[in-house]
């Protein structure tokens, strides 16, 4: 916040951006590569396991695809895959670009991705044949977690040393939001990566350790990380300045205060102080949901509909859309009158969706849509396949999480009807349950269009680099250079 | 779909980053603040127990709890029941019938009516060799059976006997118990009718 003119440096010494982006490349090719091709697996994960509510023979033979193992990896595909690793490459491009400097050791970042991806790979396979830890949001099994921790450290290190040698002096509010989640995820990782698998806790003590690392990662850290992304890319892509820094830090705080002890239900078999608390902060979750709000809505100031013909500005719209539904839906939920009836329904599943996917996947697909064209420094092959993603990726999420917060309710208010037998309400989701199948299979197709147009820039990229060099092999050899 | 395409020309050589005002957050957020914060001690003051482990929803202090708990003062013959079925109707019958070799009834015994200072012993240390109950012989091992129970069930299960199937026995109290635990102490052989006969 402290302005000191002092520390940014003569503008002979900055970088320019062109300089910025070309040291994000390999970091970048790396984090939103894999991120992409994670996105397609875990979305394919979700296809199947969604399937087997409608359908429980699918797949059900084989001991690795049922359904189990198959929502696990899913989920933690997504979750570690592609959230955290697309994450990690947000908070680097947008942190150098800011600071005005290159990026710390790209390279060195490359390995620490490569090696995180091990991890993803290694905890993946390991849930899928049957090594989950049981623990909702933390599946990966323990010899993953070393993996992935290590992968973590190299990227977080260099991201945060490249924080520190930024030319910028002044710290602008995305590298707030990214700098907090460069030291929440290692924290909340490394504590419930111990608490749960090393020095396990006894009891209900697990299932609090469980929850508060869900809350931490998926209110807190999405958050945080989603938000930085919006705090730089809507005054970006709309040319104007964020509203008030100022209006961001009430929100920053605001949201590490609150969002980090909430997240555990109301019903939960623990003291009841321990739920009361997490009642009350969660509803105070409404006022970093409003703070951000109104900083976005501020900074657009009436500027939407000239922006809605940029593809990347409609995933990060819907993305704000969509956190602040999620975030109304949460808050309701924990509210006394109403967490009787959402609890134990799918409306949790549609409030966890639309978060994940509907917020923070579609931020980051924006982000991946701006950043990767700059920092190969070539145009997306296929420019209709963009607004084709957007389109399948929005109407995916609606389709799969609003008939399944409306069957939740629905499902709730029969759960607390002692006259409605339990298989006949079951039998009442199963409508809800086939839309959201649908859903899932177009977020798949929109997931995969984004990862046939990487591969497509990546090829195009390759040939450009390699063409020179091509060039001199085939060209004749002058006379000179052959020796009698 | 380039970034800077949609930066204002002026703006599209340098690639400026973008800047933030200063604009003050509105008071309206900050009252809102506050007024959940209000609502949300008001809320935690009655639903969160204080911090009091012992308390799960939807009880909300410990005095509410207390009153859900049995009364002190006379035997709980509910609870001395729960402990007989449990631990003591294996061996001597759901009805205190007793079963033929394995151990003597206890309905109509005049072991389980007489003195409390004699019954008491025999859960809490154990029984061995001939004994004679309503005129029959046995000669069984009693294991130590009440040793580890609180004297609170230890003489809710003995008032039970004494007082079920016709039995017209004095009532025991958690007192007593505890004081024959205190005055016998370590007695690491089962008790013998001679033994129980020297006591009044």
């Amino acid at each position: 916040m402290i302005e000191d003119p002092s520390s940014s440096k003569s503008p002979a010494a900055r970088p320019d951006t062109a300089q910025v982006d070309a040291s994000c490349r390999v970091p970048l090719f790396v984090l939103f590569g894999s991120a992409v091709s994670w996105a397609v697996m875990a979305s394919a994960l979700a296809l199947i396991a969604s399937i087997k509510f409608h359908s429980p023979d699918f797949l059900a033979d084989c001991a690795w695809l049922t359904y189990g193992r198959v929502h696990a990896a899913a989920v933690d595909a997504q979750l570690y895959g592609f959230a955290l690793q697309s994450g990690f490459g947000a908070a680097l491009w947008i942190i150098a670009r800011l600071g005005g400097n290159r990026v710390s050791q790209p390279w060195l970042i490359g390995v620490g991705g490569k090696l995180w991806n091990l991890g993803v790979l290694v905890g993946v396979i390991g849930i899928l044949a049957g090594d989950s830890t049981g623990f909702e949001n933390f599946e990966m099994p323990r010899y993953a977690g070393w993996i992935l921790f290590l992968g973590y450290l190299m990227i977080g290190l260099w991201t945060a040393l490249t924080l520190h040698r930024r030319n910028e002096g002044r710290l602008s509010p995305p590298q707030w939001f990214f700098l907090a989640a460069l030291f929440w995820f290692p924290w909340i990782d490394s504590t419930a990566h111990l608490l749960l698998l090393v020095f396990r806790v006894r009891g209900v003590e697990q299932s609090l350790i469980d929850w508060w690392w869900s809350d931490n990662l998926l209110l807190v850290w999405l958050s945080l990380t989603g938000l930085g992304a919006v705090f730089y890319l809507v005054p970006k892509l709309a040319g104007r300045p964020l509203h008030s820094d100022r209006l961001a830090l009430f929100a920053f705080w605001t949201l590490i205060l609150f969002g980090s002890w909430a997240g555990i239900p109301a019903g939960a078999p623990v003291p009841a102080w321990i739920p009361a608390l997490s009642a009350v902060a969660t509803v105070l979750t409404l006022i970093p949901l409003l703070a951000a709000a109104v900083n976005v809505r501020q900074t657009l100031d009436g500027h939407c509909r000239a922006l809605a013909a940029n593809p990347a500005f409609l995933f990060v719209g819907f993305g704000v859309a969509a956190w602040l539904a999620a975030g109304v839906m949460r808050i309701a939920s924990a509210l006394p009158g109403i967490s009787p009836i959402t609890s134990f329904t799918w409306f949790g599943v549609a409030l966890s969706e639309l978060h994940s996917y509907g917020f923070f996947a579609m931020i980051l697909f924006g982000v991946i849509y701006c950043s990767v064209p700059q920092v190969a420094g070539l145009e997306w092959p296929c420019a209709g396949s963009v607004r084709a993603h957007f389109w399948l990726g929005s109407i995916g999420i609606l389709l799969s999480a609003l008939p399944l917060a409306v069957g939740g309710i629905l499902q709730g208010l029969k759960l607390n009807d002692a006259g409605t037998g339990f298989v006949e309400l079951t039998k009442g989701t199963l409508p809800f349950l086939r839309a959201s199948t649908l859903g899932d299979l177009l977020m798949m197709i929109g997931n995969l269009l984004l990862a046939v147009n990487f591969v497509r820039l990546s090829v195009r990229f390759g040939r450009a680099r390699l063409a020179p060099s091509c060039a001199s092999f085939a060209a004749d050899l002058k006379p000179a250079e052959v020796k009698p | 779909m380039s970034l800077e395409s949609h930066q204002p020309v002026s703006n599209a050589s340098a690639v400026q980053e973008p800047q933030a005002r200063a604009a003050l957050a509105p008071v309206w957020l900050i009252v809102l603040m506050f007024m959940l914060l209000y609502c949300g001690a008001v809320y935690f003051d009655q639903n969160g127990g204080w911090f009091d482990s012992r308390i799960y929803a939807p009880y909300q202090t410990y005095t509410e709890l207390e009153s859900f708990q049995p009364k002190g003062g006379g035997p709980d013959l509910a609870r001395g029941k729960a402990v007989f079925d449990t631990i003591c109707a294996l061996c001597h019958g759901a009805n205190g019938e007793g079963k033929p070799g394995q151990a003597p009834p206890l309905a109509g015994s005049e072991w389980a009516q007489g003195s409390p200072d004699r019954m008491i012993r025999i859960p809490l240390y154990g029984l061995s060799g001939a004994v004679s109950v309503k005129g029959q012989q046995f000669n069984l091992a009693m294991p130590a059976m009440g040793a580890a129970l609180s004297p609170d069930d230890l003489a809710s299960v003995l008032v039970y006997i004494r007082t079920s199937w016709g039995n017209k026995g004095s009532v025991v109290t958690p007192e007593q118990v505890s004081a024959i635990k205190a005055k016998v102490g370590n007695h690491p052989q089962p008790f013998t009718v001679d033994e129980l006969n020297a006591i009044q």
